[in-house]
């Protein structure tokens, strides 16, 4: 019983720890939101860079931590500040799910930026705190959980008082409120703005520098988790809601704390992802706000603008297509097969991205997810059931579109943005699924000694012929998807993606639409994932990662959205550009990054336009 | 019997009655006007007509069958078709895709079956398209073709023209066009002519007459009230969500309420009256006939 | 209430609000033709119309909320057309916008100070940094007693009535030289209607200049010096209020000529 109420109070404290982290995070979302409008995807890289900022300061630069603190808020300060300027004041007149976009294109940037000066390996940040630890009852607490409690309880204050006493932060509400009425009474919207990103960043930077202390390590990707916490904390609060926030963040870090240790360390994410699903599902306005309603959708509509699409004639395609079967002929390096062949591959996803987010609309973050399940269902389907390649590939491909639609099954009510949000916490359910459920994926081992890929007993030995195979699966997706979207079928869900609330007028079942589209897409994914993964010969929980999903929804913007050549000729570019050009290589992801804003702010159309 | 009954037709946003027990009646062949002030309720009327809005209470009866619980696509399977105030085509596809979405419901693979069972079929008909199913489509565009043809030339020349790239008059016709293509039993036309020209306008006017000789019942929400006048076989007034008048278009531009509704409320202490309506209408009336 | 005797055009004094030639668009869609429009210092002007005449998109114009195609939006002779919404109010523009748009979250009191913000210093907002303010602030809580009572009430649990006095007090928080008011009336009780009336004449008489976008013809000829008239993007009637309130062509202007 002491034991119990032991690991219970410990727990506990653990629990508040890291919810204030959370909760400092939640609120930085929570500002931006309520006075931009925005779900600010790169706020965890801004985290992020709070972290290493801090850990510079203290383990290179020897300054102490009062003035460490200083540095991280001047720096995030301006990061946030810079964040806004690119992110939402140049795309005022863009797509109003453009700052989105273009906050994610941020996220890549900085986290790279951070890889590329500090390499992706963690870095050890001693505590430069005192190692004292104060005994309560039978139990006893750290100077940094201290530390965070106070910098969560004083921050909490400073927001306060800013908020309430000053110009700026009456401003801050009344934008919130009102934008056009604060305008009116002669509030410079854009100055708002800026403070905004500034104090919300400058929460974000501290927070990762207090976890950069906490564990006593940093490292570039914890930017994601903790910005998809921050988000699942927002909104477990109600979005945009501030105090909400708070108490967001401290239930989400109690929950992950009891849930460990009941479930095991493992599934220290999956709460957050869960919560962020369910909250979306059951109760979009969140725990603590009255309104019954979701509030108002602030980024409504997809990123597809006006544009004609430039026709390639089918004899450019057929050209095309012969130079890229013939070329394993008078091309032997196998340098350059692989490469492009990772190419087709990449053409597939694109396609596959292209077909949901680009034909109808409905914006995915989670494709990755749904490449794991179909490598997964075929590698067990190979290994478990003994089936061969050429029945294992389209068996796992079903498998991926009937468990995908499934799980997207309930985000079907959501719309716009909350689409987006909704796949991306699908996808990161997936591969808690496959960590986790040992049993049927191995966990953390992965499964190995995959056999090659072979049709109708053929096994692809050499590069060439896995070269060709891939050729070939891209080849059959693109035939599928160009005769479904210039079917009826295709003009459905166009009208689906233009105008839901006409489409519906006019007879369309969002529902069915959504689900086919979804089924279909999910198909040609599963595809590519089983392919992928007995290309690789051996997979596990971080073969297929988020930054997939990003690369993917990159190339089908650079190419087009719902362009299925712009899809191909984008996942050619992004893959084999940065290979070719050999100074490149190390800034790929960061080439990847500024592309996509770029794109964003310069030709939202893409290179080809979109259909 | 009527073709639509609304029965005390109530609509509750927050406290506050957008449509506020209203009912009547619309029989098969008929023209009818719905007219107020803004904020008066005729959108959200509307809204309800065609199920994207709900009821607080009362019902809407299609044939005497009531409408509640039908998902908004299934009210155009029955026959009531729409366009939308500020006009909704969709504008990255074609005019001639535009028209064709409106015969959605109409096209065979669309219809419901067995539970997954017709999704499979719906998917493998747009990879192999069967025969019929593919003769069925040239059918559907020869209509298309055949409704676009209504608008004369200014429609058929851009068929594969996106419909962003349209004029906004050019959009309203082209929402009129794919309304038609659900071959509708009721149209319910919201403000066609809004930002319209006068031309523009009369073209619309006599549009909407053509669709009269074609016996088609339509319910209409219209500013321009000579056309209204003009077009109606009965007009509805309605006013802060309720119906305040119900009459032949004449009887009803008399009406002191309506008079009321539109240019104010009598000032509540004694000035002049300034409207002579009946003087006033007299002489209008006698330039529109 | 007193029916304003007309008072003839000051045409001595140049005109404190003045838009000329004015096309404006929304995509396209074109809402104005060729507007033209003066307010002259001291004057109550309506600007009335029916539905979708264009009478709320002038208050955008005038306030830099949208910008015209053509023409200039000129303020006691400065071109103003393309600044920025805060530019404009700075120049002495408040505005009592359509339905509104009380800061719901806020106080009574927040909301009221947030009407002098642009006269504020930047540090505190509260206590008010200038006894200018907090005299403005009294004499309007005077005004609208109703206010003082609901001071710490949140903005948006204000009856109807309520929201619209404190629209008004919160434009008057910024000592204004022009008011603009779009639709004050609408959604009131009838009750409420005289009283907004009535308040529209005070602030007048303290030396106010009053732009009001009404629908309510009848009332608003009432208390205002003159009137125009919109229909369709176009001004088709303008003149004294007087005038306008015995003028046939009104109704035509609401109502819809005859096209044939």
């Amino acid at each position: 019983m002491e034991d119990f109420l032991r690991t219970f109070f410990d727990q506990t404290v653990n629990g508040l720890v890291i919810g204030n982290i959370y909760a400092l995070t939640a609120v930085g979302l929570a500002i931006i939101f309520g006075v931009g409008n925005l779900i600010n995807f790169a706020h965890g890289s801004v985290y992020m860079v709070g972290a290493y900022v801090g850990w510079v300061c203290v383990t290179r630069l020897g300054l102490p931590l009062p003035a460490a603190f200083g540095v991280v808020v001047v720096v995030c300060g301006l990061l946030g500040m810079l964040i806004e300027r690119l992110g939402l004041r140049s795309l005022q007149n863009s797509a109003r799910i453009a700052p989105l976009l273009a906050t994610i294109g941020i996220s890549f940037v900085l986290d790279q930026l951070i890889q590329l000066t500090f390499t992706r390996a963690p870095q050890s940040f001693p505590s430069p705190l005192p190692n004292t630890r104060f005994p309560i009852g039978g139990v006893s607490i750290g100077v940094i959980d201290l530390l965070i409690a106070a910098t969560g309880i004083g921050s909490a204050a400073v927001l306060y008082l800013f908020l309430r006493y000053t110009k700026l932060g009456w401003a801050l509400r009344a934008t919130a409120q009102d934008r056009d009425a604060a305008q009116q009474m002669g509030v410079n919207v854009n100055a708002v703005n800026q403070t905004a990103f500034a104090v919300a960043s400058i929460l974000g930077g501290i927070a990762g520098m207090l976890v950069g202390i906490y564990f006593s390590t940093v490292y570039p990707t914890m930017s994601f988790q903790a910005g998809l916490k921050g988000f699942a904390a927002n909104l477990l609060g109600g979005l945009g809601n501030v105090p909400g926030a708070v108490l967001g963040g401290l239930l989400l870090g109690l929950i992950e704390s009891y849930g460990v240790s009941l479930f095991g360390a493992t599934y220290r994410n999956l709460f957050a992802y869960a919560i962020l699903i369910l909250v979306l599902l059951l109760r979009p306005q969140g725990l603590f706000s009255r309104q019954r309603q979701a509030p108002p959708e602030p980024l409504t509509g997809t990123f597809v603008p006006n544009s004609k699409p430039i026709h390639v004639p089918p004899w450019a395609i057929a050209v095309a297509a012969g130079a890229a079967l013939l070329l394993p002929l008078f091309v032997a390096n196998p340098y350059v097969l692989q490469v492009l062949t990772n190419a087709w591959l990449f053409s597939m996803i694109a396609l596959s991205i292209t077909l949901a987010t680009g034909t109808a609309g409905q914006t995915s973050l989670g494709h990755a997810g749904f490449i794991a399940i179909g490598a997964y269902a075929s590698a067990l389907l190979t290994q478990r059931l003994g089936l061969p390649f050429t029945v294992a590939l389209p068996a796992a491909a079903i498998l991926t579109a009937l468990l995908g639609t499934l799980l997207v099954l309930p985000a079907f009510r959501l719309r716009a943005h909350y689409v987006a949000i909704a796949t991306l916490g699908i996808g990161e359910i997936v591969n808690q699924m496959i960590l986790n459920w040992d049993w049927l994926t191995n966990g953390v081992m992965g499964i190995s000694n995959l056999p090659p890929p072979s049709f109708f007993g053929r096994e692809a030995v050499r590069i060439q012929d896995v070269y060709w195979y891939a050729l070939a699966l891209l080849g059959i997706a693109a035939l599928i998807q160009w005769r479904l979207v210039r079917s009826p079928l295709g003009r459905t869900w166009r009208a689906l993606r233009d105008d839901d609330i006409a489409a519906q007028s006019y007879g369309i079942n969002l529902n069915r639409y959504k689900t086919l589209v979804f089924a279909s897409s999910t198909l040609i994914a599963g595809m590519t994932g089983a392919f992928t993964g007995h290309m690789y010969s051996y997979i596990n929980h971080e073969s297929f990662t988020n930054t997939i999903s990003i690369l993917g929804l990159t190339m089908v913007i650079l190419g087009g959205m719902g362009n299925l050549i712009g899809a191909v000729v984008g996942a050619v570019a992004l893959i084999s550009l940065p290979e070719f050009f050999r100074v490149l290589v190390d800034y790929r992801y960061l080439v990847y990054g500024l592309t996509l804003l770029l794109l964003i702010r310069f030709r939202p159309q893409g290179l080809l336009g979109t259909v | 019997m009527a073709l639509l009954e609304l029965n005390s037709l109530s609509r509750n946003f927050g406290g506050v009655l957008a449509v506020d027990h209203v009912s009547f009646d619309l029989h098969a062949g008929e023209t009818v006007s719905v007219i107020g002030p803004n904020g008066a309720g005729k959108t959200t009327l509307f809204n309800l007509i065609t199920g994207l809005d709900q009821p607080s209470s009362g019902t809407i009866l299609l044939d005497g069958k009531a409408l509640t619980g039908l998902r908004v696509d299934q009210f155009v399977e029955r026959g009531i078709a729409r366009t939308f105030q500020h006009g909704r085509v969709f504008g990255n596809m074609s005019v001639l895709e535009n028209v064709l979405i409106g015969a959605h419901s109409r096209r065979q693979a669309a219809q419901r079956g067995l539970p997954f069972i017709e999704l499979v079929r719906e998917l493998l008909l747009a990879l192999w398209p069967s025969p019929s199913v593919a003769a069925e489509e040239a059918q559907l565009r020869q209509q298309a073709l055949e409704i676009l043809s209504l608008f004369g030339e200014r429609l058929l020349p851009r068929l594969q023209q996106p419909a962003y790239s349209l004029s906004y008059a050019n959009r309203r016709r082209l929402e009129m066009a794919r309304a038609l293509a659900s071959q509708p039993r009721i149209l319910l036309l919201d403000e066609p002519t809004a930002g319209m020209n006068p031309t523009e306008t009369a073209e619309v006017l006599a549009f909407i007459r053509t669709l009269k000789t074609r016996n088609l019942t339509i319910l209409l929400i219209e500013h321009k009230l000579s056309l209204v006048m003009e077009l109606s076989d009965r007009v509805i007034v309605m006013d802060n969500g309720q119906k305040i008048a119900e009459g032949k278009p004449h009887d009803v531009r008399n009406d002191p309420r309506v008079i009321e509704a539109y240019l104010g409320h009598p000032a509540p202490h004694p000035s002049p009256s300034p409207f002579s309506a009946e003087t006033h209408f007299h002489t209008e009336g006698t330039t529109t006939s | 209430m007193n029916t304003t005797t007309p008072v003839p055009i000051p045409t001595a004094q140049p005109p404190l609000l003045q838009l000329q030639k004015l096309d404006t668009c929304y995509g396209a869609v074109q809402v104005h033709f060729d507007l033209n429009l003066q307010v002259h210092p001291g004057e109550i002007v309506c600007l009335l119309g029916g539905n979708a005449s264009g009478k709320s998109t002038t208050m955008k114009v005038i306030l830099g909320l949208l910008k015209p195609r053509q023409g200039t939006v000129t303020l006691d002779g400065v071109n103003v057309t393309g600044w920025p919404t805060p530019r404009i109010i700075r120049q002495g523009i408040a505005s009592v916008p359509e339905s509104r748009r009380i800061f719901a979250q806020m106080t009574v009191q927040e909301n009221l100070l947030m009407g002098a913000y642009q006269r504020s210093g930047w540090a505190t907002f509260w206590p008010p940094a200038t006894d200018a303010v907090r005299t403005d602030y009294e004499q309007i809580l005077a005004l609208f007693p109703r206010l003082r009572e609901r001071l710490h009430a949140r903005g948006g649990t204000l009856s109807g009535g309520e929201q619209q006095m404190l629209a008004f007090g919160r434009a008057l928080m910024s000592r204004p030289r022009l008011i603009v008011m779009d639709e004050p009336t609408m959604g009131l009780s009838p009750l409420f209607v005289d009283r907004v009336l009535e308040t529209i004449q005070t602030i007048n008489q303290q030396g106010i200049t009053v732009l009001m976008v009404e629908q309510n013809a009848n009332l608003a000829l009432q208390i205002a010096d003159r009137g125009y008239v919109l229909q369709n993007g176009r001004i088709v009637l303008e003149g004294n209020a007087a005038d306008l309130l015995h003028s046939p062509e009104i109704q035509d202007a609401y109502l819809g000529q005859a096209t044939s």
